[in-house]
């Protein structure tokens, strides 16, 4: 890492196509460096400097990643994998794809760290399908590693192997869950696992595995060479490290990827000052902090800071740090009806409340808009929305409920007039 | 050992138990669609969900292991309102058919919908359905009734070791079937309808046959091969209709064969002969059993008879034969017989990984145990031949032997040239006692009565060798009966 870093962005400001090749990589960014450092660390060591830098995964639950690598068992009879989640398929999420576009290495040499750490001599890159040129020059990346000798066998003369596999997923939103991807990684039905067992203890193919996002990954080399402590400075919140990458879409004036201390702002500032506000000067009316499967927020709860606790205490989750925003051009009705077709659609189906439920609110969201809803159509709304929340094999019920259950207790009046009117005011 | 509370009660168990298997041991039964004991653990329905102390989230019981000092509570008004919800998504789109489905009475969706869900539907839209492509001769798919649990899809995985049914699709239009209807072709495809929680898979062979509640249930064992699998036998009106596998875990676990399962039907069939019939010229004709005994006795007078004990006789039953034969004749060679290539024990063996025996009768082990050897050919300067069978027993080729009598069951197909049939007792009339191939002893019951004019071996022999049985013999059904004396 060279000193300019610090200054500016750790990651943005090699956001162009110029920074791909291994030649940048190595020269602007002093690339592969830090592998080389942490091969001569101690395993703990490296795992304390992540557990020290306040690292909190970046893939939506914000979980802490030292801590996650902790859980790994030291001694194993099967092997251990680690596997980055590339599956970025959280709607208004795009902040991993310009990573493994414009810095493929880094994510390399965070893997490389990460495996290590654990103990593990392969990984696996599970890439959403979609993303068909981002795993082509992350082929191209792993081949030019290879050939300088950052990856295969003996790293470094370390004595330590490490092979990375690129696995394209198939195009499903479930893959994007830790065990519905390792499901998918070995062959079978991308249906989420039962916890526990943890993927730590059993994971792919029956071995220890960590499963780390793209952006938390790519962190790792920073911290591992400047030091955890440097890192967990760069954010302004005692438990939340480092910086983050926002994707902001929908009405802005200046929509795009932000990267910002964690922590460091506030809604209204992001929207306002970093995006430019509102498009067509128009009002707020919503916005969706962290990807779809989050609690909406009205204008009036935008002065929340944009981080993992606060969020959470809001009654939100910064999930992956995908701000929608929302002007009062579009219905809201119309919008949620959007997102739980989505769930509906990405629901696996083998448990009862997420199969069942998310078509039930479906029907009732299209109705609701196409000015065929009933009085009783809210509450049962609420209710079904309650009874998948907190009630399902995954994370995926509570990501179709939460948003319907915030958009009817926070914008009613749109859901009446819906019902009273018998069309949608906005059509 | 560790303990946990469940509802209030104090309950010890072993590390690893699941919630659902601790608190069945206390008398507290957490309901559940997904789980099966004999199956693997996928937490899928979501019906066992409770209420554990320190735990924010309700925890699916089935998935979540017993740990010392753990409070449990499957009463709380959370755990009640997940059963309730659980109860509503699972029949939102079910076609609630019950008065026109074989699994009515004994269906889990049925029972819990009774306990936990609501009288009324709060769904409006319209309900999901599906259309069935067939899947073979034994199980019949009713998918609209489908609730999802896959205990399906494991079974075949993980019992049966051939992976057929399979999920197709996803989320709410998941499809549970063959791939493009392919004919299931496991052996053991009736225990799909066993573990089946609703009426999405039946039995072909019972579909529509008889309402589940007017079922006699008798608990015996299988005679279809020389595991001796635990199972019921089902009836009504004297007429079996249909078999169903009896948790053993030592012997059977949970499951049947196809073979076994179906094996009762020769029992009311029409072609089993229940009636003393013989042979005059021109093939079998009905008698009575005074003249029939009477021919019998000519035939075997001063002979010295080959005598075929079919495996599928009980130990009793042999004994009491072995006892006759000692007090009648001076000269007889006596052999069992069953299977064909199959002579002892030592050729007997596993025909699958699963269940099934080689030897396709049940009693293999207690007739060598009494001392009988296997039938491998007739011995020379014979020609006469009395065969006792119990209904299983595959009758061997029996060259050079002219006069056949054959005492027990028989089709008319397999006697037409036997010179006397005297009616026994299959598997479901008798009760007795049978040996498997690892030398356990098992009973097997009446669960029906005798049909026709069949009766108990004992009987016939008494008739036999008295010309009359003792007003108040206590035959093998278990019923005081005077019978006509000659």
């Amino acid at each position: 890492m060279t000193e300019e870093t610090t200054n500016e962005t750790l990651f943005i400001q090699h956001f162009n196509e110029e920074s791909r090749p291994l030649e940048y990589y190595l020269k602007k960014m002093n690339g592969y460096s830090t592998l080389k450092k942490a091969l001569t660390m101690s395993c703990d060591e490296i795992i304390n400097e992540v557990k020290k830098s306040n690292l909190r995964g970046r893939g939506g639950a914000g979980f802490p990643a030292g801590m996650k690598w902790s859980f790994i068992p030291k001694q194993s009879s099967k092997p251990k994998y680690l596997v980055c989640n590339a599956d970025e398929s959280e709607p208004g999420t795009f902040k991993d794809r310009d990573l493994m576009r414009y810095t493929p290495h880094l994510l390399l040499e965070g893997m490389g760290i990460a495996a290590y750490a654990i103990g593990a001599n392969s990984a696996y890159i599970y890439i959403r399908g979609e993303y068909v040129r981002e795993a082509k020059l992350l082929q191209c990346a792993i081949d030019e590693a290879y050939a300088a000798g950052f990856l295969g066998k003996n790293l470094l003369g370390s004595g330590f192997n490490f092979d990375i596999t690129v696995h394209r997923g198939a195009g499903a939103y479930i893959c994007g869950e830790e065990t519905g991807l390792l499901n998918s990684l070995e062959g079978k039905r991308g249906e989420p696992r039962v916890k526990p067992p943890f993927p730590a203890q059993v994971g792919a193919f029956g071995g220890p595995t960590i499963v780390n996002n793209v952006e938390t990954l790519c962190a790792v080399p920073f911290i591992i060479s400047k030091g955890g402590e440097w890192y967990s400075k760069l954010g302004r919140l005692e438990k939340s490290g480092g910086t983050r990458l926002f994707g902001v879409s929908g009405h802005v004036k200046k929509p795009g990827l932000y990267e910002l201390p964690s922590g460091g702002v506030t809604l209204r500032e992001l929207i306002y000052d970093y995006c430019h506000g509102i498009l067509d000067d128009r009002k707020l009316k919503a916005v969706i902090p962290g990807g779809s499967s989050t609690p909406v927020l009205t204008s009036d709860e935008i002065d929340v800071v944009l981080d993992v606790d606060p969020l959470m205490k809001a009654g939100s989750m910064l999930g992956s740090a995908a701000v929608i925003v929302i002007s009062d051009a579009y219905c809201v009705v119309r919008l949620i009806e959007r997102i739980t077709k989505f769930y509906e659609h990405e629901s696996c189906g083998q448990c009862t409340p997420c199969r069942e439920g998310c078509r039930w609110m479906e029907n009732i969201l299209h109705r609701i808009e196409h000015g065929q809803g009933k009085e009783q159509d809210l509450g049962l709304l609420l209710d079904i929305a309650d009874n998948i929340n907190g009630k399902t094999l995954c994370a995926l019920g509570d990501a179709a409920a939460g948003p319907v259950s915030s958009f009817v207790r926070k914008f009613r009046a749109d859901f009446e007039a819906h019902i009273r009117g018998g069309k949608c005011p906005n059509a | 050992m560790p303990k946990c509370v469940i509802d209030g009660r104090e309950v010890e168990f072993k590390p690893g138990e699941n919630l659902i298997e601790v608190a069945k041991r206390v008398g507290v039964k957490i309901p559940y669609f997904c789980y099966h004991p004999g199956l693997s653990v996928v937490g899928q329905c979501r019906m066992c969900a409770v209420e554990i102390e320190k735990m924010p989230k309700l925890q699916a019981a089935c998935s979540t292991p017993a740990t010392d000092g753990m409070i449990v509570k499957t009463q709380s008004e959370r755990a009640k309102k997940n059963q309730k919800s659980v109860m509503e998504f699972l029949l939102i789109n079910h076609p609630l058919d019950c008065p026109i489905c074989d699994k009515s009475g004994e269906c889990d969706l049925q029972d819990f919908s009774y306990t936990y869900g609501d009288a009324y539907s709060r769904y409006t839209e319209e309900r999901r359905t599906y259309a069935d492509l067939d899947m073979g001769p034994v199980i019949k798919k009713n998918m609209n009734r489908c609730i999802h649990c896959t205990r399906c899809i494991r079974f075949g995985d993980e019992i049966a070791g051939i992976r057929e049914m399979v999920a197709t699709r996803r989320g709410n239009n998941t499809e549970i079937s063959t791939m493009n209807g392919i004919p299931l072709e496991t052996e053991y495809a009736g225990n799909y309808s066993d573990i089946c929680p609703t009426g999405s898979l039946t039995l072909k062979d019972f579909r529509f046959k008889k309402r589940a509640w007017f079922l006699k249930k008798t608990a015996t064992i299988c005679e279809g091969c020389s595991r001796g699998c635990n199972m019921e036998i089902q009836q009504d009106g004297n007429i079996i209709y249909r078999c169903i596998a009896r948790e053993n875990l030592e012997i059977n676990k949970y499951w049947l064969c196809d073979e076994g399962r179906f094996n009762f039907q020769y029992v009311n069939d029409e072609k089993r002969i229940c009636n003393p019939q013989v042979h005059k010229g021109e093939g079998l004709s009905a008698s009575r059993w005074e003249e029939s005994l009477g021919i019998a006795k000519n035939a075997v007078t001063g002979k010295k008879p080959l005598v075929l004990i079919g495996s599928d006789m009980t130990l009793e039953e042999t004994a009491e034969i072995l006892n006759f034969l000692k007090q009648n004749f001076k000269d007889t060679t006596t052999f069992h017989f069953g299977t064909p290539g199959i002579y002892s024990s030592t050729n007997d063996g596993y025909e699958d990984e699963i269940l099934k025996m080689k030897s396709k009768t049940s009693n293999l082990c207690g007739l060598e145990k009494m001392g009988l050897k296997g039938f491998e050919h007739t011995p020379v300067g014979v020609d006469t031949a009395v065969i006792f069978r119990g209904g299983r027993a595959v009758l061997p080729n029996l060259k050079g032997i002219k006069t056949i009598i054959g005492i027990g069951v028989f089709l008319q197909q397999q006697a037409k040239d036997f010179r006397v049939i005297l009616p026994g007792l299959s598997f479901a009339e008798k009760k007795g006692t049978i040996i498997n191939f690892e030398g356990r002893e098992q009973k097997i019951s009446p669960a029906i009565k005798p049909v026709g004019q069949s009766m108990a071996v004992e009987d016939v022999l008494s008739l036999w060798q008295a010309g009359e049985l003792k007003a108040t013999t206590e035959s093998n059904t278990g019923k005081k009966e005077k019978v006509l004396e000659l």
